[in-house]
């Protein structure tokens, strides 16, 4: 079903599409957008994503599951999967609160073997070069 | 746990705090779904449990409310629960600093002796002196 999806996109240059094909995607507001030949996973702001009050700042929860999938996303993008790959482990680093906003983030690739893939991903809100959380996870390829 | 949107948002519920431990429980509910139908629950969400929980058990070993904040979080995904089941995290406090608090917790099913993930976090707290 993913894979169906993002094989229709991948044709296009630019696109900002919602992923409400999935439930989960659905509640966390995440959409995907291609821009500069660059994949970009959205998560909206909304209420429901906030993990403390006072002040408020976004759950940590919710940005490494936005980082988690980005990784999936970076990963389809570039491999021909029949299956999806499933996450092995994630080490997230939380380095600045996430504010009341959206958030983006980006994965990048390091090693992609047969049966594993290595993936990085960051997360930030207004200044890309200022992350709010990185990421490093692991793949299993194979079944 | 009423208190955070999101925890609220993912259904979680405190099943008991004894001893050393907390039991946090995320009952099941296709918005959790990745694919539709398939009762599997999205690794994100088991990843948000945890993060929630091991927060909780923080609070919970400090006994006062303190301003802190997760350092880093590391989660190793054993094997998927079941379809359509409610799954709970049972948290450990393995040291308390001055600064930080070390904490751990795995994800279970019906049996309690076989996890499915395993949690570790480091969270930074503010000390009492340094309370304004």
């Amino acid at each position: 079903m993913i894979i169906e999806f993002l094989n229709k996109l991948k044709p296009m240059a630019t696109f900002d599409e919602s992923l409400d094909i999935s439930p989960y995607a659905k509640m966390m507001w995440f959409r995907l957008l291609r821009e500069q030949d660059k994949l970009t996973t959205v998560m909206k702001y909304h209420s429901d994503l906030v993990g403390s009050p006072f002040p408020p700042a976004l759950h940590g929860g919710t940005l490494a599951s936005l980082m988690e999938m980005s990784a999936l996303m970076e990963l389809f993008w570039n491999m021909d999967v029949q299956h999806l790959p499933k996450t092995i482990d994630i080490t997230i680093d939380y380095l600045r609160s996430g504010k009341t906003e959206d958030t983006f983030s980006r994965a990048r690739v390091y090693r992609q073997g047969r049966r594993y893939a290595t993936v990085h991903a960051e997360a930030w809100q207004t200044d890309m070069a200022k992350p709010i959380a990185t990421a490093m996870l692991h793949f299993q390829l194979i079944d | 746990m009423r208190l955070i949107p999101h925890a609220r948002r993912l259904g979680l519920r405190l099943v008991e705090s004894k001893g050393d431990n907390l039991v946090i429980e995320m009952p099941f509910n296709d918005e959790l779904e990745v694919i539709p139908g398939t009762g599997l629950m999205a690794n994100g969400a088991i990843t948000a449990f945890l993060d929630t929980a091991l927060g909780a058990a923080v609070h919970y070993e400090l006994k006062v409310f303190r301003t802190m904040v997760t350092l880093d979080l590391r989660v190793d995904y054993f094997e998927k629960p079941p379809p359509f089941s409610a799954i709970v995290v049972k948290t450990r406090c393995l040291k308390v600093t001055d600064h930080i608090v070390f904490v751990q917790g795995d994800v279970f099913c019906k049996d309690m002796s076989v996890p499915l993930a395993h949690g570790v976090a480091a969270f930074s707290y503010t000390p009492m002196e340094q309370d304004a």
